[in-house]
């Protein structure tokens, strides 16, 4: 199973670093291979490829603050949740999206 | 029209995006100008010299937060076509004395008249002058009319009522406040409850009123201070992950970033929470009711430059740490090491 994940938030120093570790954790649990870009206060870091975004199965996006460049996404599945909930729920959001999509 | 609504229903999103840009414009140009001051060794603002310069170069950013916190409102709405309008917007509301409240309007008001623009359909051959003339000129044209014209009075008049409630309240109003503000900042350790606070204490100091920046400068520092106090004074009732978590904390605290609280947050909320809301309404509260100003951007001992009563800042700060670090420390329970499943 392939991730991919875009991570900002309003100050971009902690919450934005912290959704992506609570995300990069989860797919680890899982097996599942994730990368995640960060939109920061220091500007796009870890970009995702488009070679990534065709490969992956699904696209996590957090709604904080506005992500940059939405429309690489188009076409795959997309889901928008909190940071917070990328910090605290990150298993239990992707458990849920493999259920809903029927992967595993 | 759909569009317009679907956007705006997404408004903390915007405002968010907004205030994200607008935090680094607003952090230099207020410690600039505030180095400025502290090297002329005058308080008031220096026009001559190094100072004079510094002073200066601190004033342009000021005047430029809250046209761009405009701008990337209207961004985050209707993408980067929404930019010159939403700065546009922005700069006239707040000079024509409708404040932070009518440059966030303005900055909405060029989101959705964008977002209009942008579904217009045209002939491929002329399809590259609407980003270039038709939407810039049309919507900063109907985004300004309608601040200029319409709502930017009533709104300034709104301003000017705000601004005479909060001049007038008094110790005990104060006091509430600066709790009901504490608790705020301490909530989501820099989220957008946090962020929410801070907007409104930035659109204070842009009318002159210095206080609810006094509330940030103690409330913002308390729990990464507090948490950091907290493992000092009881390492047993943390691990060991924690206690590195100490430090960085207390880094993070005295540069005023709020957010170094969160990894104890995030492994215990329901003891952790509390207990820096506590903290920093116990501290914001006592600021606002102690007079506590700053005229600088930003919270925590950086701050201190721009502190009218740097004492009163000290023991405020003090008092918060103190209250965070006994509620959680009297909350948790001891560790058992080695049982941490990470």
């Amino acid at each position: 199973m392939n991730i991919v994940a875009v991570c900002a938030c309003p100050s971009g120093v902690a919450h934005t670093y912290m959704a992506c570790e609570g995300l990069e954790c989860a797919a680890k649990k899982r097996k599942a291979s994730i990368k995640v870009e960060t939109q920061g206060a220091m500007g796009i870091e870890n970009a995702i490829t488009a070679a990534e975004v065709a490969a992956a199965d699904f696209v996590i996006l957090t709604n904080d603050v506005k992500i940059r460049d939405v429309e690489r996404f188009s076409g795959k599945p997309v889901y928008y949740i909190s940071s917070n909930d990328a910090i605290r729920k990150s298993e239990k959001i992707i458990e849920n999206i493999v259920t809903e999509l029927g992967i595993a | 029209m759909n569009e317009v609504l679907k956007s705006l229903k997404e408004f903390p999103k915007h405002l968010m995006t907004g205030v994200s840009y607008m935090i680094p414009v607003v952090v230099a140009g207020g410690m600039l100008f505030a180095f400025g001051v502290i090297l002329s060794g005058h308080a008031a603002t220096p026009t001559e010299g190094f100072p004079g310069g510094l002073a200066t170069i601190g004033i342009a950013g000021l005047t430029l937060f809250i046209p761009i916190m405009g701008g990337y409102i209207a961004y985050s709405m209707a993408d980067r076509p929404g930019i010159a309008p939403g700065i546009i917007a922005a700069y006239l509301a707040n000079s024509i004395g409708a404040g932070f409240i009518g440059a966030m309007i303005g900055g909405v008001l060029a989101g959705c008249v964008v977002i209009l623009l942008k579904q217009i359909k045209v002939k491929q051959e002329i399809a590259s002058i609407m980003p270039i003339f038709v939407i810039p000129i049309l919507g900063s044209f109907v985004a300004g009319g309608l601040i200029y014209w319409v709502i930017g009075t009533p709104i300034a008049s709104l301003m000017t009522s705000l601004s005479n409630f909060l001049k007038g309240m008094s110790g005990g109003s104060k006091f509430l406040f600066g709790i009901i503000n504490g608790m705020m900042y301490a909530f989501d350790m820099g989220g957008a409850m946090n962020k929410t606070a801070y907007t409104f204490s930035m659109g204070m100091m842009n009318e002159g009123i210095y206080w609810p920046q006094g509330i940030n400068t103690v409330a913002c520092a308390t729990p990464p201070l507090g948490m950091a106090l907290a493992v000092l004074l009881n390492k047993k009732k943390y691990t060991q992950k924690e206690q590195t978590m100490g430090i960085s904390s207390l880094l993070m605290g005295c540069v005023g970033i709020t957010e170094g609280a969160i990894p104890f947050a995030v492994k215990d909320p329901l003891r952790v929470i509390p207990s820096v809301m506590l903290g920093s309404a116990v501290g914001g509260g006592l600021a606002a009711a102690l007079g506590l100003e700053s005229t600088i951007a930003w919270d925590s001992f950086v701050a201190l430059p721009g502190i009218n009563k740097p004492l009163i800042f000290l023991l405020c700060l003090a008092i918060g740490c103190v209250v965070t670090a006994v509620t959680v420390n009297l909350l948790k329970k001891e560790v058992v090491e080695d049982v941490e499943a990470e």
